[in-house]
């Protein structure tokens, strides 16, 4: 098996960041349950697949994640965070 | 930050979008109503996967996983799992085709070995011999 390029949506990209994804997008403040937005907003839906699979042919950076904001998403969420283990 | 051993391998895309084919492989725990649901009362959590076919009516997928809130994904499926969405992409040509197959998983899991090292690779293998992919999205939930 050669591989297959993958790119991840994730909306917890302190948690993803650790597996050095090869390519990343964080659309930010969305929550989780919400990858791709909202129920029923198709067209914010088609933007963030599209900027998603965009980065597919852009010049990447594996373990980088690309936020971008999508206004009309509305209300911003904090991401989950990684747990710190104890000292 | 930690960052784990257990990288993802860079493979490169050497195609274009508009020629290209594309997977959706969740770990958003959707699968389709007449497919066993995951299996939730297990608290290490469930190891299994379900192959989503491209034709199948977005309608009849649903979500077990008890990790996040999915009352969304319960009214449009496309915020976790966007095949109607590719289907629009591939209407506008943005991307070529979409690919024979899909893949639900519930990732949550205790088990971290055996997901890594078995159910990671048999969804990675199965999408690598039988999907015809050119390019795989992943989503969580």
């Amino acid at each position: 098996m050669k591989g297959i390029p993958t790119v991840l949506i994730t909306v917890s990209p302190e948690v993803s960041a650790q597996m050095r994804p090869p390519r990343a997008l964080y659309p930010k403040g969305f929550k989780v349950g919400n990858s791709l937005g909202l129920p029923g907003m198709r067209e914010l839906q088609k933007q963030v697949l599209r900027d998603a699979l965009g980065l597919l042919t852009d010049d990447t950076r594996p373990g980088s994640i690309k936020t971008i904001e999508y206004p009309e998403y509305g209300e911003q969420y904090e991401p989950p965070r990684v747990r710190k283990s104890a000292a | 930050m930690t960052i784990s051993r257990k990288c993802v391998p860079f493979t490169p895309f050497e195609r274009e979008l508009s020629k290209s084919t594309i997977a959706i492989v969740t770990a958003g725990g959707v699968h389709l109503k007449d497919q066993e649901p995951f299996n939730i009362a297990d608290e290490l959590g469930d190891l299994t996967y379900r192959e989503i076919l491209p034709d199948v009516d977005s309608s009849q997928l649903m979500v077990t996983h008890h990790h996040y809130d999915h009352t969304d994904a319960d009214q449009d499926i496309n915020v976790v799992f966007p095949i109607d969405v590719l289907r629009d992409l591939e209407v506008e040509g943005f991307i070529g085709g979409i690919a024979n197959k899909h893949i639900g998983y519930m990732g949550y899991t205790m088990q971290l070995k055996a997901m890594y090292e078995g159910t990671a690779r048999e969804i990675a293998n199965d999408i690598d011999k039988t999907s015809r992919a050119d390019a795989v999205v992943l989503t969580g939930g």
